[in-house]
């Protein structure tokens, strides 16, 4: 008798917890019968921004920083929470915010594999499944090499690659078919490289400077911000940036551009703000004032500054234009890189 | 020259009232946290981190620090009253320590466990203090050559996990292995044995695993054999140490100290191969192997030096070269950037005070912890003596939110279930345990490095024994797994020969 009692009360205890999970999904569908097709519409509860990453990294910290914008200039009255759904390189949360369909108090931050995973085949959901709402800053690529490498610029790198593709190793964070790996071949394809000769290792228990470090690998292709300290502390250099120009800011303002290279290729790393599918007209517009208003913002500018962001604003109707020409643009790479979807 | 000044500036920061203050909060906060079961440092500072954002940074970074080494001391005390570990780390801990507490002695295996951490939190700060410039160069000496010798390294520790049966112990190592390829291959993005499920792309997290197989098995058990386990281990027993059990510790405390500090410098390797490889060390060195497993104070003290003690290693890497070694240092850098501190090469010239006031917080830090922890024992180890039916409820419920609150998916809920129900019959079939977390930690690694050394080396295989330390460490490995084998031969031949 006991015995099953225990065993009930295990149960029990377990029969809770999960329902506490899925609790709060419940509630919103309720919301969203309500609303739409208004022609001013307006937030009725609280605004959930989706990281899909965990807490302190990119995702995270644009999320963070516009809900804080948000309040202290007093742009948006509704409260604003950022809640972290990581997992999957954001196909989970990004699923969490395709159920959210017709529920516009749910948004997501998006960059680059928003359009990579899906392309990869490992989410179901791409940007075309959400309301793209705005897009808020971009950052860029950088390839660097130790102090002692024999190139000097992204050339002589190129031309040594075209002769002896076996005998350099490209290391970067994220998987092959991403985005380090895609920002590095678009650019050496520019500049004549056979995208498939390239060798990429991933290392994403974060030795990736390491290895560049001691030897193991010989480039490092990543984001410009995690170069800059090696660069001051004279341990490697940056032979290239994908950048359109040469960027702002100490340290960064001596990156030499692809471009300026005679390669005539970029890769924006941008990042924005994606609604549920279906959104209103109304409700696009709202979010769009909104985010043009932070955009101007004080507060914005000096995140801006204090993250080393560039300011890229698009609204909605321009950001889909431009995802879809990224779009097209990463699926051509993918196919000549024989990965693909599904 | 300008270095004293530097640590001159770093005292005065640490030993501010805001520094004070602040470092006895942050080791607090963490060492609470670290005791729930299923949540540790990882969930500790991501916690910290919305509250750090507009505070002054080198006390952010204080706190911080404080919340993630306290964190890992208190990580044992789940792992050796409830044999629920909140972190990988303390995994090793439990072998030793909840046998202990189940023995009668909690309040020993606590006061071991506090003192031991103490002792390899406070040796490895000198260390880092002394050597933290200079150490910056070892943590890039290890490439994907070298990880996978060290992961080699530490598998063999399965054979000394065997508790019983060897093959028991390797297949049990297998599965583990098996377990751990779910999700998306690092190495070409394709996914494996997901069956579609996008819960499961990023694969399995070593949480769920740990406290199925520990945790939940452990209560299916208390539940099932109920009548076979009555009253006894509800006692705390004594904090008091014995000359002998002081004794006992002093080889591991010292050893350990310095080895787990080596580990945790590694980028990668850190608190979890620390305290496993500080454990296997101790079994082969010491005279008595077979109390291993059953209680042993050093099986107790050695882990748990060791995983402190690869804490403050971990700030090597993080603060003088700006690489984080491990998922929680990671956290811990994403948290500095958005205070506007970059670690990297220069810090401890550019901002000396904050580098050096870390340090010495971590000292003070570490002394709190041991008052903290040690007159609060008694009271913890008091969890045991809960009546049965809610402790059960009490480890279920606790597992559950440690395991809800690393994604906030209610799949990996399902997950836990499914992993304490094969924990369970793992158990009633007599498979060990240990060597499936173990080859699930570890095997992961092993995997990557293996395959990103074959890349850079176009699929030359020799790249493992053309490097010196790879190499040492791969004839270490054979050795520790082939000479046991050899001695039970020779010993069973003598025995036929009688």
């Amino acid at each position: 008798m006991k015995k099953t009692w225990l065993l009930f009360l295990a149960l029990f205890t377990m029969i809770v917890l999960a329902a506490c999970g899925s609790a709060d999904s419940s509630s919103d569908e309720e919301e969203s019968a309500s609303g739409s097709s208004d022609e001013n519409w307006k937030p009725d509860q609280s605004i959930e921004i989706v990281a899909p990453s965990s807490a302190g990294g990119g995702w995270d910290t644009t999320a963070r920083m516009a809900a804080e914008g948000f309040e202290e200039e007093g742009i948006i009255d509704q409260g604003l929470g950022v809640v972290n759904k990581e997992g999957g390189g954001g196909a989970i949360g990004w699923s969490y915010v395709a159920e959210k369909s017709g529920n516009p108090h749910h948004l997501f931050v998006g960059s680059p594999p928003l359009l990579l995973v899906p392309l990869n085949g490992q989410s179901e959901y791409g940007y075309e499944d959400f309301t793209p709402l705005a897009n808020m800053i971009s950052d860029y690529g950088a390839f660097a090499v130790r102090e002692d490498a024999s190139w000097d610029n992204l050339n002589e790198l190129f031309d040594d690659m075209k002769d002896n593709p076996d005998d350099i190793t490209v290391i970067g964070e994220s998987s092959p078919g991403s985005m380090d790996h895609i920002q590095f071949v678009k650019i050496a394809k520019a500049a004549g490289v056979d995208p498939k000769s390239v060798k990429y290792v991933s290392a994403q228990d974060g030795s990736t400077m390491t290895n560049l470090l001691n030897g193991n690998a010989d480039v490092y292709s990543s984001g410009v911000t995690e170069t800059i300290e090696q660069v001051r502390a004279d341990k490697i250099r940056v032979l290239g940036v994908t950048s359109e120009e040469r960027m702002e800011g100490d340290v960064v303002e001596d990156f030499p551009t692809a471009k300026e290279q005679g390669i005539d290729e970029t890769f924006v790393n941008w990042r924005g703000f994606f609604g549920p599918p279906d959104m209103s007209e109304a409700e696009i517009a709202y979010y769009e004032e909104k985010f043009a208003e932070l955009n101007e913002s004080e507060h914005w500018q000096e995140t801006r500054e204090k993250f080393a962001w560039n300011e890229m604003y698009m609204e909605s109707e321009e950001y889909k234009e431009f995802l879809s020409e990224e779009k097209e643009s990463m699926q051509e790479l993918l196919n000549e890189l024989n990965i693909q979807g599904e | 020259m300008g270095s004293l000044e530097g640590i001159f500036s770093g005292v005065q920061l640490a030993f501010s009232f805001q520094g004070i203050l602040f470092v006895f909060l942050g080791v607090m906060a963490g060492t609470l946290i670290g005791m729930m079961p299923g949540l540790g440092p990882i969930s500790a500072i991501a916690i910290m981190i919305p509250l750090t954002y507009n505070m002054d940074p080198p006390i952010a970074l204080v706190l911080m620090a404080g919340v993630y080494y306290g964190a890992v001391f208190g990580g044992s005390t789940s792992s050796i009253l409830l044999n629920a570990p909140g972190i990988s780390g303390t995994v090793a801990t439990s072998f030793d320590g909840y046998p202990m507490a189940q023995r009668g002695e909690a309040g020993k295996a606590l006061a071991i466990a506090a003192i031991s951490s103490f002792v390899g939190g406070t040796i490895s700060v000198i260390l880092l203090m002394l050597f933290a410039p200079m150490l910056s160069s070892i943590a890039i000496v290890f490439g994907p050559p070298e990880y996978f010798a060290l992961m080699v390294l530490g598998l063999t520790a399965i054979s000394s996990l065997a508790d019983g049966s060897t093959i028991k112990a390797l297949i049990s190592a297998v599965v583990g292995m098996m377990a751990v390829t779910i999700g998306i291959d690092t190495q070409t993005g394709t996914t494996r044995f997901t069956f579609g499920n996008p819960n499961l792309l990023e694969g399995i997290d070593f949480l769920v695993v740990a406290l199925g197989l520990f945790a939940l098995a452990e209560v299916c058990a208390l539940i099932i054999n109920r009548k076979q386990t009555t009253g006894k281990n509800d006692s705390i027993g004594s904090l008091k140490l014995s000359k002998s059990d002081f004794k006992d510790m002093s080889g591991p405390m010292g050893r350990q100290s310095f080895l787990g500090f080596i580990l945790g410098i590694l980028p990668g390797a850190g608190a979890t191969i620390a305290s496993f490889i500080g454990y296997i060390t101790e079994k082969k060195i010491t005279k008595k192997p077979e109390e291993f497993g059953k209680g042993a104070v050093r099986g107790v003290s050695a882990p748990e030096t060791a995983n402190n003690a690869a804490t403050s290693g971990a700030f090597v890497p993080l603060l003088s070269l700006g690489i984080p070694g491990s998922g929680t240092t990671a956290v811990l850098l994403g948290a500095l950037l958005v205070m506007d501190i970059q670690p990297g090469p220069l810090l401890m010239t550019d901002q000396p005070e904050l580098f050096w006031g870390v340090i010495v917080s971590m000292y003070i830090g570490n002394m709190f912890l041991l008052i903290l922890n040690l007159p609060l024992i008694p009271y913890i180890a008091k969890i045991l003596s809960i009546p049965r039916p809610m402790l059960v409820s009490l480890v279920i419920m606790f597992s559950m939110i440690g395991v809800y609150s690393i994604s906030f998916n209610v799949f990996d809920l399902y997950l836990l279930l499914i992993f304490g129900a094969l924990g369970y019959i793992m158990r009633l079939l007599k498979f060990p345990p240990a060597p499936f977390i173990l080859a699930f930690i570890l095997g992961g690694m092993m995997e990557e490095s293996f395959r990103q050394a074959m890349t850079m080396s176009n699929n030359d295989i020799t790249i493992f024994f053309t490097q010196p330390i790879a190499l040492g460490m791969l004839i270490v490995g054979f050795l520790s797994f082939i000479v046991p084998i050899l001695q039970s031969l020779r010993q069973k031949n003598k025995n036929a020969v009688e």
